[in-house]
This record gives structure tokens, C-alpha cells and sequence, in this order.
């Protein structure tokens, strides 16, 4: 299905408006909105950064609820949109407008500003002092113009929103992190598949958020009937299929051409170095809605589909790795193959299968092939600052792909892990692209 | 005084028991300590440090930072051997100060001041009695206007004048969008010709990544020193910890991967401190960070290559969370000292600890470390049965002998709080040497010198710096842990490269060295 551009843009300016101005205000007040909205979000894949609570699967879920509450805020006003309320799991109707006129920037801004001062709140001081300020910078712009009883009216409408997301995150297991997500006691496993820690950093000699798999889905019904199938047969024998795996990984590294060292740090996306896994599937749609002057509610409402989809995908990848606790190719290789050998990447404190990247990359994927199309091209410039050159992809099911095979690359994964991870992911993203946010 | 053979008495080997514990007594109020680290967001970093002799008693001085409020000169009026006490002066009542370093820049023989600064930093020069002025100007040296958080000092090959270097931290006007902003770190080499007493405009350390400590290390024995520099990852965007060569008469170039096999390593870099702690005769580095602290040694000096690992976890010396206190979220590192505190003959690490200041990810009850080294390579904490255990918001320090006893002291800078005093008050049994290393002309105190100790079938090396650490440091005396023994087999490879012969000199003695010469006791007949 191509992008139909026509089809966003007459989404837009055949919504009403609550203010019921006319075409060339309303089209003025929906490029507050957007600046709005991309100016918070590009604030927050700072935050995710900069936040040490933010590990990849909880920044996933931080972008779902921003990006719920973002497309919520627009919804209350908006009978061209349909709200997420029922769709998603436990998430009753939102609270509704009373009398009196709104406008859409100050409902959006009061929305994510109350909801980024919750959702990041152990940010430090640094990040503290820049929501500080997007609140009033963003403030200002939201109510330039307005009069008071308008702004106040949409503000409290909008914090209400936050506050009714904030109160449905509160129970989904997730809220509370601690320890950088690392348990303080953890019993390893005794069997020789067994996950290992890989590194010699004290913290991380416990796996990252063991219990996250039982977290609550947001779109996923029934999280168990997406696991991925077990593993290929653990086996040390030279020859076995389990050991040609891990000799891949060792042969591939052996090979790596400059290109595919760029791919696999390029898809590196490391915790509290970059926005994450998840923050970089954001940052492709935030540079689509740059490039294609996408319309307000359609930015938001791919923010939030993408959002679901990528949380899930890290619930049901979750889940399957605590499952079968697979160790990683470093321990193998070292073990049966060449105590010193070293992947290209650090290879993350957690089990091996499935890869998370490569789930939530298929969901990520899906999901925007769903909005988008299966023939979309663009460019994706997420690392640019940080010296990585822009690659372009043919198709979000091609950068699903390439950042899938990145693992391999990167010596962190089997191949059999990013395949399955794919396959889970794309399972997983179709019921977020199944969301219905149109009217 | 005594020359030494080759071989002469084996001093302590390495100790396997349970390491010998000092006693730490807290002497703040009754030193007359009262100077704070103050400030919000622009003094997250810094809170450094500085000690050094500026009376000729003998008897180090105390320079606290002050942050938002104002920095002071504490005279030392402690007796030896007895209760720790200080005179405040306003002799150097700066304000934005964010840590400092003694450094004689024009060689004079009398002690000077590098004070780093929200702003404008500046260089004190020493007039003596303890009375300074500002020397920034005549010196030729840039002061800048940023916000300046490391510093290392160096006198590079054939120079009269010093090379400085300035670590700065990221554009503070930057409000909604501060990452990614770190601003460029500066080399103060000296001029040329007729200029070669003042600084040469600074030269920019492109690319600079939010240095939170630098330090001039001779890394691989090359005679060359380079320039380490720990980043903070909390704001760069594409960087990573550093090393810059720095040939003589050469612009300063990075080591790289690609050319030099230097390895990438992101952290939250605040400190670093050097010493020898294998025993394999290069330095190796604690870096301090969040969380897990690193301690890095080269993997094979052989190869040339600045290619090191990380073996902080197996020497038990990650210091990684609260080990006391009831806090079990990650800790916040900032400066690293190591030192021989309990006169054992080896190495001890403190480090300094406290929340960047209301990070709840992080522990919010951040004891200092006293960690004991145990001669087997590993460490054990004592910070709380020593009586170091401070949950203060601490950022500099200095590990210091401030009452002349042969027993290191501590200070420490907190945010917020005044700077904390401890005496150290146990009874030792293990016995010292304190060594001040003097020159004529140029670079009075030697820094860029080794100081070799030979302790059985082992040599330590103690590279003689101005840097590191987190904005904190000391010229003074340079104390060694003995043990048992009765006497210390020690010799100075001096900055020109000239090594000295071996020194053999008695237990529990203050000595000075000149090259060339017969050591010196102190204080003379």
C-alpha cells in the first residue's frame, strides 16, 4: 500500500476544531501542535539518554505512553480520530471536554509536559533544568495569542489527560525500576546453555529486568501465543548445528568489511549512549514527519501505534528470553571455540534468544509499512551527531532486516536469534498497526 | 642521608593477612574548616582541593573551592604530631571557583596557583608568606570563559615553562538542549623566543568530549608523556575516553584507533588516578565513573600498544554501589587517590563519593571508599571502620600527611557542606618515608619525575604528576609506606630522563632530594 499523502493531509483539515476557526488559523494552530509535539519528542529521546532508568525495554515503554498520550490529547478534540480507549489493555475512556472552547497546541503541550515530568522523573539535574525549560518554552509558544480562559481551560483538560495515562502506567508492572534494572540477587542457571554474565562490570553480573516478560501488554491479547519456538538444540560438538552457529559468528567476524562494521554500530544503539533501540525507530518516523510535513495527527498517532508495538515486542521478547536463558555467543566461543576472542559490540547483560533489537525492529517495521506502505523509502540520520554517516533503506521491512543481520555483525547474536526475533516482532507489531486511531 | 647498594635490606613483602586498619578522626569544627562547595546546576561538577606549602614550614596549606560562594586559604597551624588546625585567611577569596592545582610556573621557588573557574580561570602567582596575586596577564595565559573541570601540567621537553592543560565542560548556556554542547579543552603551551617565559595563545583539543579529569602520563616508558583525558558520556555525542600524543614542537595529535590500536571506552569519566598497582613497572589507571569504577592496566607493554583491561572487578576495587549506609542503587565516583594509608608498604585507593545531587537512580547515601590493598592484587573496603564513611555529597580531595606524623590525613570537599578534615589518630605499626623532590632552575618540583622503590625482588613506580584526580591536587611532600621495614631503597629518574642512584634512607624520616645529590634530612640541624 503506497503513502498516500492526499489522504493525511485531507485528514487534517476536514477535522473540526473546537475553536471552529477558520481553515487558514486552524492550519496555523495545527503547526503549533506539531511543533509541539516534535519539539517534546526530540526532547525525550534526550531524556531516554540521559535517564538511568531508561534501559531499552523501559524506554520502550516510555515512548508508548507518550505516545498514547499525545495522540489521546488530540483525539479529545477531534472526531476525525478515534480514541485508544478499549483497544488497548485496561486503558478506560478518557476524560472528555466540558463546555467552552479549547485549542489544540495548549491540550497537547499541558499533555506531554505533565506527562515527560512524570514519566522522566529520575532524570538528573541536567535533564531536569531542560524539561524546566521546554515547559516554558513550549508553554509560550502553545499560548501565544490565546486568550486565558482558553489556555486554562486547555491546560487543565490536557494535564487531565496525562493524568489519566499516568494512573493506567502506574499498574502495568513496569513503573518501578531500580538499580538500573539490575536484581540485586539473581541465582544463575546451572545447565551449560545457561546465560553467563559477559562482561566484568559488577552491576551487570545479574541479567537486565528478569521479570519485564510478565510485564502487562498494551495491544498484544495473549503475550504466550507469540513466543518464539525454542532455540536450535544446545550442543558442543564440533559439527553440530549449534556449534556452526556460534562458528558463524566467529567466521563473520573474521570477514567483516568496513560496511558491515558501520551496520552493526550503527544499529548498536546502546543503552544511556543513544536514544536506544526504540528511540531509533522514533527518531526515523520524526525525520518522515520532517521531510513529508506530515499533518499533527498523524505523527502522533504513528508515534503511538509505534510506541505499542515496540513496547509489546519487548514484553514478548522479554518473556521468550527468560524462557530458554540462552547464553551468548561470547561465552560459547570462549568456552568451546577460542577463549580470546572478543565480539565487535559489547554484547548486552542478558540472554541471547531472541534478539530484542531484531523484534522490536519487526514490529517497529510493520507497524510503519502498515502506515506508510511497503515501498517507502528514506534516509535515517538518527547518529549523525554522533559522527555515524546517514543510511537509506528501501523499506522499513529492509531496515528491519539490516538491523537484524547488525547482531550478527556485531558478534552478540546467533543468526537463529535475530530471524526468530524478526518473526516474533512482526507478529507483535500486527495488532499495534491493527489499532484503529481514525474515526 | 645514606647511598645505597644494589642490595641492601628487603623491605615488607607482600601482606596476605587482614590489612592493618586505620583510625580516622573527623577534625572539621575544631580544625576551623568552614568553607562549602556551593551552587546548583553550574557546580554539579568541580569542588576541588588544593594543598601545598606556602609559609616554608613545611606544613601543607589548604585551598577549598567554593563554587557559587567564595573559595579560601586555610593556613596550617597543626602541630606536628597533634590535632589538626587551620587559620582562614582571605588571601585567595575567589568566587565560581570550581578547583585548583599548585603548580611553580616560573620556576621561583615559590608555589603558585592554577585556579579553574566558571569563567574566567586564573593563575595566582606565589609572592610568598602565603600572599598571591594574579598573574593571569603578565603570564600571557588565556584565561577563557567556560566552565573548566580538569586540569595536568607538564614541562615539556627543553622548556623553560610549563605546558597546561584545561579540561571544560559543556556550554552552559545551552538550556533545553545541553547535550552533545562540551566545548573545546585547551593546551597552554608556552611561546617561543623571546616569549618563551608566558603562554602561547591555547591551542583546542578538537575534539574535546566534557573532560572531568586529564593527566600527563608517561603510559608506555617512552620518556614522552601523553595526555589522558576522562570524558563524561553524560554529554558528548560521538566521544569516548582519550589520549593525545604530545612530541615536542609537534601540535598535539589523538591516538586513534585505527593508528595506534587505542581501544574505544565510554564512562562517566570524573577522575583519574595513576600508580603502579601490578607491580609491572607502567602505571595503571583508576577511572572513576557511576556505578562501576574501572581500573585499567596495559595488556601487554610489549606490544606498544594502548590497549588495556579492566581488572577493577577481580581486585574486588569496582566500588559500584553503597557499601554501608542501607543505599543499594548505584554509586557516583569522583575523585581517586592512591596512597599507602596505612603504612603497610602497599597501595590503598580512596575515592569519593555523592549523588550528582538528586539523581534517584543513583544512591542517595554515597559512603566515601577506603579500600585497603591486601598484597595479592585485591582490595578490601574499610572506608566505614576507618571512619570515612561520609554520606556528604563529596566531589575533590586530598589524601595528605597534614600534622607531619607520617600518618596520611584527608580532606575532602562536599557539596553544599563544608569541606570534612580527618586526622588520622590509629596507632601504625607499619612505618614511612616522606620525600620532597627540589630542582634548580626550571620545574622546581620535579613533576614529570618516577620515583622508584624497590621492595624485595619488586621495583614501584610513582610517576610525580600535576593533574588528575577530580580537580584536586598536591605538591609537597610524597609519602611511602614502609611495613616492617627499617629503611626504604629508593631512587628519582629525574624530568630530563637522569636517573639517580639508589638511596637507601631510614624509616619515619622526612628527606629531600636533589639530583645528584646526597638526600637531605628534614628539617636540618
Amino acid at each position: 500500500m503506497p503513502f498516500r499523502r492526499r489522504q493525511f493531509l485531507g485528514l487534517t483539515l476536514s477535522a473540526p476544531f473546537a475553536l471552529h476557526l477558520k481553515p487558514a488559523l486552524a492550519a496555523a494552530r495545527a503547526d503549533v501542535s506539531r511543533e509541539v509535539l516534535l519539539t517534546w519528542h526530540k526532547l525525550i529521546l534526550e531524556l531516554v539518554r540521559h535517564t538511568a532508568t531508561y534501559m531499552p525495554p523501559v524506554a520502550a515503554r516510555g515512548f508508548a505512553y507518550i505516545g498514547v498520550t499525545a495522540h489521546e490529547a488530540l483525539a479529545s478534540g477531534n472526531p476525525a480520530l478515534h480514541s485508544l480507549a478499549g483497544q488497548l489493555t485496561d486503558l478506560s475512556p478518557l476524560p472528555t471536554r466540558g463546555e467552552g472552547a479549547f485549542d489544540e497546541p495548549c491540550v497537547l503541550h499541558a499533555a506531554l509536559n505533565a506527562a515527560v515530568l512524570e514519566l522522566f522523573a529520575n532524570t538528573g539535574p541536567t535533564g531536569q533544568r531542560a524539561m524546566e525549560k521546554m515547559g516554558e518554552i513550549m508553554g509560550r509558544t502553545a499560548r501565544d495569542g490565546m486568550a486565558t480562559d482558553v489556555v486554562d481551560r486547555s491546560v487543565a483538560h490536557g494535564q487531565a489527560i496525562a493524568a489519566h495515562i499516568l494512573a493506567w502506567a502506574a499498574t502495568d508492572g513496569g513503573a518501578v525500576v531500580e538499580n538500573m534494572g539490575f536484581p540485586h540477587d539473581y541465582t544463575p542457571g546451572t545447565n551449560p546453555q545457561d546465560w553467563a554474565p559477559t562482561s566484568a562490570i559488577r552491576l551487570q553480573q545479574a541479567p537486565l529486568l528478569p521479570a519485564w516478560g510478565g510485564n502487562r501488554p498494551f495491544a498484544v491479547p495473549d503475550m504466550a501465543a507469540l513466543d518464539a519456538p525454542p532455540p536450535p538444540a544446545y550442543d558442543e560438538a564440533a559439527g553440530s548445528a549449534f556449534h556452526g552457529f556460534a562458528a558463524e559468528v566467529v567466521e563473520t567476524a573474521k570477514a567483516l568489511t568496513d560496511e558491515q562494521k558501520l551496520i552493526a554500530r550503527f544499529w548498536s544503539d546502546d543503552a544511556m549512549l543513544t536514544p536506544t533501540p526504540a528511540g531509533h525507530w522514533i527518531s526515523i518516523v520524526m525525520q518522515i514527519a520532517d521531510r513529508d510535513a506530515l499533518p499533527v495527527e498523524v505523527i502522533s498517532s504513528t508515534l503511538a501505534k509505534l510506541g505499542v508495538a515496540q513496547a509489546d515486542a519487548f514484553i514478548s521478547c522479554w518473556s521468550t528470553k527468560f524462557r530458554y536463558n540462552l547464553l551468548r555467543p561470547v561465552t560459547y566461543i570462549k568456552r568451546h571455540i577460542d577463549p580470546a576472542w572478543e565480539p565487535l559490540l559489547i554484547t548486552p547483560p542478558f540472554p541471547e534468544y531472541t534478539s530484542g533489537h531484531s523484534t522490536q525492529s519487526g514490529a517497529a517495521s510493520t507497524v510503519l509499512t502498515s502506515i506508510f506502505g511497503d515501498s517507502f523509502a528514506f534516509d535515517d540520520a538518527t547518529h549523525e551527531d554522533e559522527g555515524l554517516p546517514v543510511r537509506s533503506f528501501a523499506s522499513f521491512e529492509a531496515a528491519a532486516e539490516e538491523a537484524a543481520m547488525s547482531r550478527l555483525y556485531g558478534g552478540i547474536h546467533f543468526r537463529f536469534g535475530n530471524e526468530a526475533g524478526l518473526v516474533q516482532g512482526r507478529a507483535v507489531g500486527a495488532f499495534a498497526a491493527a489499532l484503529r486511531t481514525e474515526a | 642521608m645514606m647511598r645505597a647498594g644494589l642490595l641492601i635490606l628487603a623491605l615488607a613483602g607482600p601482606v596476605l593477612a587482614e590489612p592493618a586498619l586505620p583510625t580516622f578522626t573527623e577534625e572539621t569544627a575544631s580544625a576551623g574548616i568552614t568553607t562549602p562547595f556551593e551552587g546548583d546546576w553550574e557546580y554539579m561538577v568541580g569542588g576541588g582541593v588544593a594543598t601545598f606549602d606556602c609559609s616554608g614550614d613545611g606544613f601543607p596549606e589548604l585551598f577549598l573551592s567554593g563554587g557559587a560562594g567564595p573559595s579560601a586559604l586555610y593556613l596550617n597551624r597543626s602541630p606536628k604530631g597533634g590535632a589538626l588546625a587551620f587559620e582562614k585567611t582571605g588571601a585567595v577569596s575567589l568566587d565560581a571557583v570550581l578547583g585548583a592545582y599548585p603548580l611553580d610556573i616560573d620556576s621561583d621557588g615559590v608555589m603558585d596557583l592554577v585556579v579553574l573557574r566558571l569563567g574566567e580561570n586564573r593563575l595566582l602567582r606565589g609572592l610568598g608568606d602565603c600572599r598571591f596575586e594574579d598573574a593571569t596577564q603578565a603570564w600571557g595565559f588565556d584565561g577563557g570563559d567556560a566552565w573548566s573541570t580538569a586540569f595536568a601540567a607538564i614541562w615539556e621537553k627543553g622548556q623553560t615553562w610549563p605546558t597546561l592543560a584545561v579540561g571544560n565542560y559543556v556550554d552552559r548556556k545551552e538550556e533545553a538542549f545541553p547535550w552533545g554542547s562540551c566545548t573545546d579543552n585547551w593546551l597552554h603551551r608556552p611561546g617561543v623566543g623571546s616569549e618563551a617565559n608566558r603562554f602561547a595563545a591555547p591551542l583546542a583539543l578538537t575534539p574535546s568530549h566534557c573532560a572531568l579529569s586529564m593527566l600527563f602520563t608517561d603510559w608506555n616508558r617512552s620518556g614522552h608523556p601523553s595526555l589522558r583525558v576522562s570524558n563524561d558520556r553524560e554529554y558528548y555525542k560521538g566521544g569516548q575516553e582519550q589520549m593525545w600524543h604530545l612530541e615536542p614542537g609537534q601540535p598535539p595529535r589523538l591516538y586513534t584507533e585505527k593508528d595506534d590500536g587505542w581501544k574505544r571506552l565510554r564512562i562517566w569519566g570524573m577522575g583519574i588516578a595513576s600508580a603502579d598497582v601490578n607491580l609491572d613497572g607502567y602505571p595503571d589507571y583508576y577511572l572513576t565513573s557511576m556505578a562501576d569504577n574501572k581500573l585499567q592496566v596495559l595488556k601487554d607493554p610489549a606490544s606498544g600498544k594502548p590497549d588495556f583491561a579492566d581488572i577493577a572487578f577481580k581486585s574486588g576495587i569496582t566500588a559500584h554501589r553503597p557499601y554501608t549506609g542501607g543505599d543499594l542503587n548505584p554509586s557516583t565516583a569522583w575523585h581517586p587517590q592512591f596512597a599507602d594509608v596505612n603504612n603497610d608498604g602497599l597501595l590503598d585507593l580512596f575515592v569519593a563519593k555523592g549523588n550528582v545531587a538528586q539523581m534517584p537512580d543513583f544512591a542517595a547515601k554515597d559512603p566515601n571508599n577506603l579500600l585497603l590493598g591486601q598484597g595479592d592484587g585485591t582490595f578490601v573496603e574499610a572506608g566505614d571502620r576507618a571512619g570515612v564513611a561520609s554520606f556528604g555529597i563529596a566531589r575533590g580531595a586530598q589524601v595528605v600527611d597534614f600534622n607531619l606524623d607520617g600518618l596520611l590525613d584527608l580532606v575532602v570537599v562536599n557539596r553544599w557542606e563544608p569541606a570534612q578534615l580527618w586526622r588520622q589518630t590509629g596507632a601504625l605499626a607499619g612505618g614511612w618515608v616522606q620525600v620532597r623532590l627540589q630542582q634548580d632552575n626550571v620545574n622546581r618540583d620535579a613533576i614529570g619525575s618516577v620515583v622508584e622503590i624497590r621492595r624485595g625482588d619488586k621495583v614501584e613506580r610513582h610517576e610525580i604528576v600535576s593533574g588528575g584526580g577530580h580537580v584536586s591536587g598536591s605538591v609537597g611532600w610524597l609519602h611511602f609506606g614502609l611495613g616492617a621495614a627499617e629503611t626504604v631503597e629508593l631512587r628519582v629518574i629525574w624530568p630530563d630522563g637522569t636517573a639517580d642512584d639508589w638511596l637507601t634512607l631510614p624509616a619515619r624520616s622526612f628527606q629531600i632530594l636533589r639530583p645528584g645529590q646526597t638526600a637531605k634530612e628534614w628539617p636540618g640541624d
